[in-house]
């Protein structure tokens, strides 16, 4: 279920609501779910919709996501 | 030609047929066995024979990268390829449907005139016919080749040659052909070209460096992990590939994970699976990157002597580790979104 | 404690010796992802992962796709629906079926797909297979925004929407011996995790929400085992993923929709389990009203599947009449069904 991948807004047309996002060379004219959302964010796509605008990623993310763990296992 | 768009009276084999075969066909392919125009081609040869034939339909019949024309050849020539021949001659049937423009048409064969000299290989036979309309505005085409070749003496390549220890080699990136014609097909813009090519030039630098080819299959419709599968299950071993070895071009990748596909079930048709003897693994890696369409090669597994594997298996290390059985595709590998 | 790595998890998951536990991932696309990954070899048999209800092809009732066969097989009306719905079965055909009977269907991407299919050809109906969670609902919600806004009348959805903290409260309420859950990542972007605070603290399991790739599935797998027997939640997905969820999406879902009772494949009408459009937008619906009737095939036992009562291997159609290639349950159509997955795994 859900299968939502991230790519990068270049092109936005609040008019339309719509937003064109780029998966490595693959573009596709997205509805927008969200309206806060500008040229050069990082997003996810479901089903041709923009549902989440992407929070910046950590330079490791392995290491963010081991931290992360370790707080969630602490009681 | 006189007319624009194909009508029934172009398969009526009178005059309006003739128009046709001058104006197009014989434009573009003439050798001297083609151009005696006789009932049947004779042409020269002898020893082991290989022969095949395979039917092209593709929605549309002009994508990124290439052309229904140009598919027609390379599938057919890849097909007397993978089973050690060199290919020689090949005959060209299509069956129009009425309505088709008819500089489509010229288009198509001009594109499969210039992949068989490419190929190297002769269209010594044709035929046209044509039928109603389907419904398709632009018309339709189904193009039927069958193929010659002759495979030299003392060479024998085929599942059954597969041992354990042969080493895995793809000859380049996974997928770009399906992506392309199923971006096409999706209306989801992308710069995705197919990668339909003739692969003689990289078979013929294999034998050539004297590398012991076992096997060698063409990643086509149901891509790598159906054809490694077959591999698996004709030859009772298990092989195992290394997913992180796998190449794939990051806008492929992109592609898939949008619509939930795997790269590792996405058809080529410019890419061979080659299984081979794990002395010449450096020899066939060189051999087969310094050929056109072959720069991108990678070892991408080997065919298992381990214990405790049940035989007959493809599985496939993944980058976290774990092991994973691989089966054919089935079905039509829908894309898969919600 | 020295710190975490991937390999410290790596062997401390593969060695694990205490109490049996059983993991259940919610999520269709955790369940392609684990085995994409080859999660369950990196496991001891100590800990067992189960496929649940969330693959919304697999939990589709036959009644709602009859009734899509029959609106492709109309004169003047066409479905668009996403991939692999294509090949479910109803009680005689599939939308597949269908088509090759000279029924209009189209395979889209994206709900937005049809709005344009449907504006270029104004004498014809377009209805969407509208199937889903609680990510795809907002998405049905622009698309009647939009068709609104543009003008477009020719489009319906038919639909079989789906939540999930009822089916899992179904499933925990039933009995099933579940001993933490890898919570849907993409669900809880869009919908946020508080319902499952109060699921783990009623049922005393932990929740872990999760990404989709494979470390990051193992880092909740570890979370989950390391915190067993506590009812509470994580969230391991925090890029992504928020407490509250994405507030504007919950906004248009209910903007649009309302809860209703829904028809699961094999479980029957669960109260509140699933989302309907409100009567304000009835002409949008291309009569999804009763479609609760499931005809399953003789024996089929998808529902004791989906609910990890039994392996797909103790399913007396498992492998002999049910295949990826002649799938009579939905667990063998999609590639998210445990039953296609232990399929290809078989043996190992």
């Amino acid at each position: 279920m859900c299968v939502a991948y991230p790519g990068t807004v270049i092109a936005v047309r609040p008019a339309e609501h719509k937003a064109t996002v780029d998966f490595s060379g693959t573009t596709v004219d997205a509805l927008t779910g969200v309206s806060d959302i500008k040229e050069g964010d990082r997003v996810l796509v479901h089903a041709g919709c923009v549902i989440r605008v992407l929070q910046e990623q950590e330079a490791d993310e392995l290491t963010e996501l081991f931290k992360e763990l370790e707080e969630a296992i602490r009681s | 030609m006189t007319e624009s768009f194909i009508k029934m009276a172009h398969g009526s084999g009178g005059q309006s047929t003739s128009e046709l075969i001058a104006g197009i066909f014989a434009k573009y392919f003439h050798n001297e066995y083609l151009d005696a125009m006789g009932d049947a081609a004779v042409v020269p040869g002898s020893g082991r024979i290989a022969m095949t034939t395979d039917s092209f339909v593709v929605t549309p019949y002009f994508y990124p990268g290439g052309d229904i024309g140009r598919l027609c050849i390379c599938g057919t020539v890849n097909d007397l390829l993978m089973s050690g021949a060199v290919p020689k001659y090949l005959t060209f049937g299509c069956i129009l449907e009425e309505g088709m423009p008819t500089d489509a048409l010229e288009k198509i064969v001009q594109s499969a005139a210039q992949t068989a000299a490419e190929a190297g290989i002769q269209i010594v036979a044709g035929d046209t016919k044509v039928i109603e309309n389907s419904g398709h505005p632009e018309g339709g085409i189904i193009i039927n080749t069958a193929g010659v070749g002759f495979v030299p003496e003392g060479r024998s390549v085929g599942a059954d040659q597969i041992r354990e220890g042969d080493a895995v080699i793809i000859s380049g990136t996974l997928g770009e052909h399906h992506a392309a014609i199923l971006g096409k097909r999706m209306g989801l813009e992308n710069t995705i070209q197919s990668d339909n090519a003739p692969l003689g030039e990289m078979t013929s630098a294999l034998f050539a460096a004297g590398v012991r080819v076992r096997a060698m299959r063409d990643v086509t419709r149901g891509g790598l992990g159906t054809v490694m599968h077959e591999f698996a299950s004709e030859s009772g071993k298990t092989i195992i590939l290394e997913e992180k070895a796998l190449p794939v071009r990051r806008d492929v990748r992109d592609f898939c994970g949008i619509l939930g596909l795997d790269p590792l079930y996405m058809g080529n048709e410019g890419k061979m699976a080659v299984v081979v003897d794990p002395a010449d693994t450096e020899k066939a890696l060189e051999a087969i990157r310094g050929s056109r369409y072959g720069q991108d090669a990678a070892v991408i597994g080997e065919v298992a002597a381990a214990e405790n594997m049940p035989e007959g298996r493809l599985l496939l290390r993944t980058p976290v580790g774990g092991l994973r059985v691989l089966g054919p595709l089935y079905g039509e590998g829908l894309p898969r979104i919600c | 404690m020295s710190a975490l790595t991937l390999e410290r998890i790596r062997e401390e998951l593969a060695s694990y010796d205490g109490a049996p536990l059983r993991i259940m991932e919610v999520c269709g696309t955790h369940t392609a992802s684990i085995v994409k990954n080859g999660i369950p070899s990196l496991l001891s048999d100590k800990i067992r992962l189960i496929s649940g209800p969330g693959c919304p092809v697999c939990v589709t009732v036959t009644a709602y796709i009859d009734r899509l066969t029959e609106l492709a097989l109309t004169e003047g009306t066409a479905v668009c629906a996403f991939g692999d719905l294509l090949r479910v079965r109803g009680s005689s055909m599939s939308l597949a079926d269908a088509k090759a009977r000279g029924g209009r269907v189209h395979m889209v991407y994206s709900p937005a797909q049809m709005l344009d299919l449907a504006e270029a050809d104004p004498q014809r109906t377009y209805v969407f297979a509208a199937v889903g969670f609680e990510t795809t609902i907002p998405v049905y919600a622009i698309l009647i925004q939009e068709a609104e806004r543009r003008g477009i009348r020719n489009v319906k959805l038919l639909t079989s929407l789906k939540t999930m903290p009822q089916v899992i409260g179904w499933l925990m309420d039933s009995g099933a011996k579940i001993d933490g859950f890898i919570a849907p990542g993409h669900v809880c972007a869009v919908a946020g995790y508080e319902d499952y605070i109060t699921a783990a603290a009623k049922y005393g399991v932990p929740f872990v929400v999760s990404g989709f790739e494979g470390p990051q599935l193992l880092a909740t797998i570890y979370a989950l085992v390391k915190m067993q027997g506590r009812g509470e939640v994580r969230n391991l997905y925090p890029g992504v993923v928020e407490k509250e969820g994405s507030p504007e999406s919950r906004q248009l879902t209910a903007e649009f929709f309302e809860p209703c009772d829904a028809a699961w494949r094999g479980m029957g009408i669960i109260p509140g389990s699933g989302m309907r459009l409100k009567d304000e937008f009835a002409q949008y619906d291309a009569g999804s009203e009763g479609l609760t009737e499931d005809r399953m095939a003789t024996g089929c036992q998808c529902a004791h599947v989906l609910t990890g009562e039994i392996t797909p291997e103790q399913c007396p159609l498992f492998g002999k009449v049910c295949t990826p290639q002649d799938p009579h349950g939905a667990c063998m159509v999609s590639q998210e069904g445990s039953c296609f997955n232990h399929f290809v795994a078989r043996g190992i």
